[in-house]
């Protein structure tokens, strides 16, 4: 009953604050409650009892890309005219994709309304310590080289012309 | 309903939607931060369904998990760039708002 | 040595793309000696090679293969395993072959160092020599047809790339694009063989496809047409009738370029993909006729446009296409030793040619015999080497020409008699142009005192291959037909059931049993020592043929050796006709031209067609027929659907209001919003099935 309440609490949470991302005028609040709906989704990976996966979350995308965001949204201080609609007159159309897109995603998950877990959750963090340094060695190795280069990248494209 | 058993559909159904909402946000979103957004919430809702898949399947495996680990990083890499991209165009246009970026026009 | 002939082809072609991409384009760059030194090491593999293959220490034919790849296919409910080896076969003319090619790509390499020396794109044209020579090793030394036929058509490339090495030039650029679709044509017919070879053996392996015949799985009709398909490539490669017609305009390209394409590779190959597949050839008599026919005609209209051309390379250019001829007819009429004997002892000698005639035009910087002369006294090694090789081609006794030249008169004599008249004739007329290109050039007086005057010796690195080939070219000849060493080496392959088509199911035990009708293999059938005598022309016209070549001179002499040339231009005007027709050369250019008219004429009326009946009365009338329909349709409508569709009017207002959006151009979220279409539409229609 507790596990049932958690997760349609924190699902309505991830969903009304993704709304508010997407429909709110503010882009400050936008990016506020893209901060509480990543927590949501952080929420879940609990939830689900992936431990390591939560931390990572609030830590990543919580406490890090949630906030860069925030800070660029500042930065430019354009981004919160408020007397501008933020949504194109396109939306009518997005809105028809996405119902089309909704049927089939709903068809393809009632494949497994009846796939319930198995076995209590453990804690992971150990397992993808082994797996990462043991048999994915080599993608860790390269994702850090992802790392790298979106490092170099960022530095590259925001020095200013009178810096080159 | 409110107290059968959580299913995997249960999970694909929240993370369909938020995927939903992500790509009516980056259909529509004006201003581009709020399609990085949009672009870093269908991101999370990959990462619900890799975790519940590794949950509700393989139980045994952490597969899953790794997975949406590398998929979180590839993500923290796209807005870092995808942010560092703005500020420059931003620098150059003096303008957010993705219809005025038209350079793709042929 | 011969365990490594593979590298023969890739020592080259390493060289190339070294100086491809590895060097530094420079007008004193060092990069030319790479293929140089690649060449040299090739030919010392090459003649380690021919010497182990003619001391007869391996067992011939040589032949090692490697895995490619194999792949699976099912036919008519039968399902197959194809196995693609590739791997190198050495058999006496390859051997020979090897060793002709690299030294004269060599001898064209040092050449062109000091040739090329003020050129801008010094190191690509070296780059260009070393893979043309290296595509022409790898058809050598391939023991896979697949494989050789791609290593002709990068023959066919290269000799592109070298015919327009100018290309800033117009004549350059048109050269190549007719060089390279005259080729193609004939191409076309190779590649069709070669299909239909492998839907037949169901190998690519020249020895499998060698067995297949022996044993007499072939029918004649299957083999005739497969020989005719690989003679249409031999046309086109090797310039037989009527697709001889780029070769004469391949002579923009630079002048040691053309002594390759003309002495080493490019018209080599069509002769020694007749001769590697001889047996296909051997199985289908009417080929070999048609081979034999067409080598004849080529012979002689391009010996007779020789006669009449004053541009010296078009003279030696006209000269190539009429010895290709020789070598075609010779395999024609079976003369498999003669043919290659002649391929190698003309490649000496016309690369001499070539290359010495690019030392006269190096000097004196024109291509018109008319305006040189008296040059013996300026350039004397160009003199003497040059006159080498004239003797040589004109089949002076004790020349290497001369026994080359004997040999195939001889197998022609004995095979066909009005061909063998004909080619007599086309011997004289060779022994003609030649030594009026000769006078015309070196002899008399200097006609252009300019130019006379600067005209000086070529360098070193000019003259040293002139002599080396020269050398060659007289006594190459003598050294191979000594002992009969020229039959052990190019010794002609047999098919031990030649007339065996009506035997599909034949017994595997194929020797035991005697070909049925022997005569009728007669004409084809020369069995290797046997043969021999048909080496040696009766013995009057063996003594009498030396004589009438020095006539033929004699007669050159006269008519050319000035100062006055009023025989010469007599001559001309009363055959003025005549030679309009060989200045025109046979008005073969204006056929081709009159054939591609002709294709656009039909096309413009399959057009006219299309336009004019088809669209008229087949898509306007059916467009009237549904506009009709459509009126009356559209009157229902406006009376009774339109009511009923008003009421969602609004609705559809707001949606087209925002499906507008859709058709602005070059925003990002326009095209997002196609990929997001496409993807709902894949998740709920294609998914979700």
């Amino acid at each position: 009953m507790l596990e049932q309440i958690v997760f349609y609490s924190l699902s309505a949470l991830v969903l009304a604050s993704a709304l508010a991302v997407v429909l709110h005028r503010n882009t400050v609040h936008s990016s506020l409650f893209l901060g509480l709906s990543l927590a949501g989704v952080a929420g879940l990976f609990a939830a689900l009892g992936a431990d390591f996966i939560f931390a990572a979350q609030i830590m990543v995308y919580v406490s890090g890309v949630a906030v860069l965001v925030m800070f660029v949204v500042m930065l430019l201080g354009r981004a919160s005219d408020l007397h501008l609609r933020q949504i194109n007159e396109r939306w009518m159309a997005a809105l028809l994709v996405c119902g089309v897109a909704a049927v089939g995603l709903f068809k393809v998950a009632r494949l497994h309304s009846a796939t319930v877990a198995t076995g209590a959750a453990r804690p992971s963090t150990h397992d993808i310590g082994r797996l990462f340094l043991g048999e994915w060695l080599v993608p860790f190795e390269l994702i850090s080289l992802v790392l790298l280069a979106a490092l170099l990248g960022a530095v590259f494209f925001t020095r200013t012309e009178n810096a080159r | 309903m409110m107290t059968a058993p959580l299913t995997l559909s249960h999970y694909m159904i929240v993370a369909g939607l938020l995927f939903l909402i992500g790509v009516f946000g980056a259909l529509t979103r004006r201003n581009i931060i709020g399609i990085l957004m949009s672009i870093e919430l269908m991101f999370n809702a990959a990462n619900i369904n890799l975790v519940a898949f590794d949950r509700f399947l393989h139980p045994e495996g952490v597969t899953g998990q790794a997975l949406a680990l590398f998929v979180m990083t590839v993500a923290a890499a796209e807005i870092v760039v995808g942010l560092a991209l703005l500020l420059a165009i931003y620098r150059g246009t003096d303008t957010v708002y993705a219809e005025d970026f038209n350079l793709l026009k042929g | 040595m011969i365990e490594h002939a593979y590298l023969i082809p890739l020592i080259p072609f390493a060289a190339s793309l070294i100086m491809m991409f590895g060097a530094k384009e420079d007008p004193h760059s060092p990069a030319p000696w790479i293929g140089i030194g690649a060449m040299a090491i090739c030919l010392g593999l090459s003649v380690s090679i021919l010497s182990a293959v003619a001391g007869g220490t391996v067992p011939l034919p040589y032949e090692h293969n490697w895995h490619w790849f194999s792949f699976a296919a099912s036919i008519g409910g039968k399902s197959f395993l194809y196995d693609m080896p590739i791997g190198v076969l050495i058999d006496g003319p390859a051997a020979v072959l090897l060793v002709v090619v690299t030294l004269v790509s060599l001898m064209v390499q040092i050449y062109s160092v000091a040739y090329m020396h003020e050129d801008a794109r010094y190191k690509r044209y070296f780059a260009f020599v070393s893979f043309f020579t290296a595509s022409m090793l790898g058809l050598v030394v391939s023991s896979n047809i697949l494989v050789g036929f791609m290593s002709w058509e990068l023959m066919g490339l290269s000799s592109y790339l070298l015919i327009g090495f100018w290309f800033e030039k117009d004549g350059p650029t048109e050269a190549q694009k007719k060089a390279f679709m005259t080729t193609k044509l004939g191409d076309s017919g190779l590649y069709l063989a070669l299909l239909f070879i492998f839907a037949k053996v169901g190998s690519f392996q020249i020895t499998q496809i060698h067995q297949f015949i022996n044993n007499g799985y072939m029918t004649g009709t299957v083999a005739t047409v497969i020989a005719i398909g690989i003679l249409f490539g031999a046309m086109g490669k090797s310039a037989q009738f009527p697709l001889f017609i780029w070769l004469p305009d391949a002579m923009e390209g630079p002048t040691p370029g053309s002594a390759l394409i003309h002495a080493a590779t490019m018209v080599a190959a069509g002769i020694f993909v007749v001769a590697r597949l001889y047996f296909v050839f051997l199985a289908a008599p009417d080929a070999m006729l048609a081979a034999a026919w067409i080598g004849c005609l080529t012979a002689f209209m391009a010996a007779a446009m020789a006669l009449v051309s004053y541009d010296i390379k078009r003279v030696l250019a006209f000269s190539t296409v009429s010895q290709l001829g020789f070598m075609m007819c010779a395999l024609g009429v079976g003369g498999y030793t003669s043919g290659l004997f002649h391929l190698t002892t003309h490649a000496f000698f016309k690369a001499l040619l070539f290359l010495g005639a690019g030392s006269v035009i190096h000097s004196v910087h024109t291509n018109d015999m008319r305006l040189m002369g008296g040059l013996s006294k300026k350039m004397p090694i160009t003199f003497l080497t040059m006159g080498a090789a004239i003797l040589a081609i004109a089949g002076i006794p004790g020349t290497s020409g001369y026994y080359s030249k004997d040999m195939i008169l001889a197998n022609i004599y004995y095979a066909n008699q009005p061909i063998f008249w004909i080619m007599l004739g086309t011997a004289l007329m060779t022994a003609f142009y030649m030594s009026r290109l000769f006078i015309l050039t070196f002899w008399g007086d200097d006609r252009d005192h300019e130019k006379h005057h600067h005209a000086h010796e070529s360098p070193f690195l000019i003259t040293g291959p002139l002599v080396l080939l020269a050398f060659l070219a007289l006594v190459s000849g003598y050294m191979l037909n000594r002992n009969e060493l020229v039959y052990r080496l190019l010794e002609k392959p047999a098919i031990s059931a030649p007339q065996a088509a009506h035997a599909p199911a034949a017994p595997a035990d194929v020797h035991a049993a005697p070909p049925a009708d022997a005569h009728a293999a007669a004409p084809v059938h020369e069995g290797g020592a046997a043969g021999h005598h048909e080496g040696h022309l009766p013995h009057w016209l063996h003594l009498a043929l030396p004589f009438l070549v020095l006539g033929s001179i004699g007669f050159a002499f006269a008519l050319y050796k000035g100062p006055r040339y009023a025989l010469a231009d007599g001559l001309k005007s009363t055959f003025a006709p005549a030679f309009r027709v060989l200045d025109r050369r046979w008005y073969l250019d204006d056929a081709f031209d009159l054939l591609v008219i002709f294709c656009d004429k039909v096309a413009a009326a399959a057009f006219w067609i299309d336009a004019n009946v088809v669209d008229r009365v087949f898509v306007d009338g059916w467009g009237l027929l549904t506009r009709v329909f459509a009126e009356i349709s559209n009157l229902i409508d406006a009376l009774f659907v339109d009511r009923t569709v008003d009421g969602f009017g609004g609705l559809s207002l707001d949606l087209g209001v925002g499906l507008r959006g859709l058709v602005k151009e070059g925003q990002v979220q326009e095209y997002l919003m196609y990929v997001a279409i496409a993807f709902s539409l894949a998740a709920t229609l294609i998914l979700t099935r």
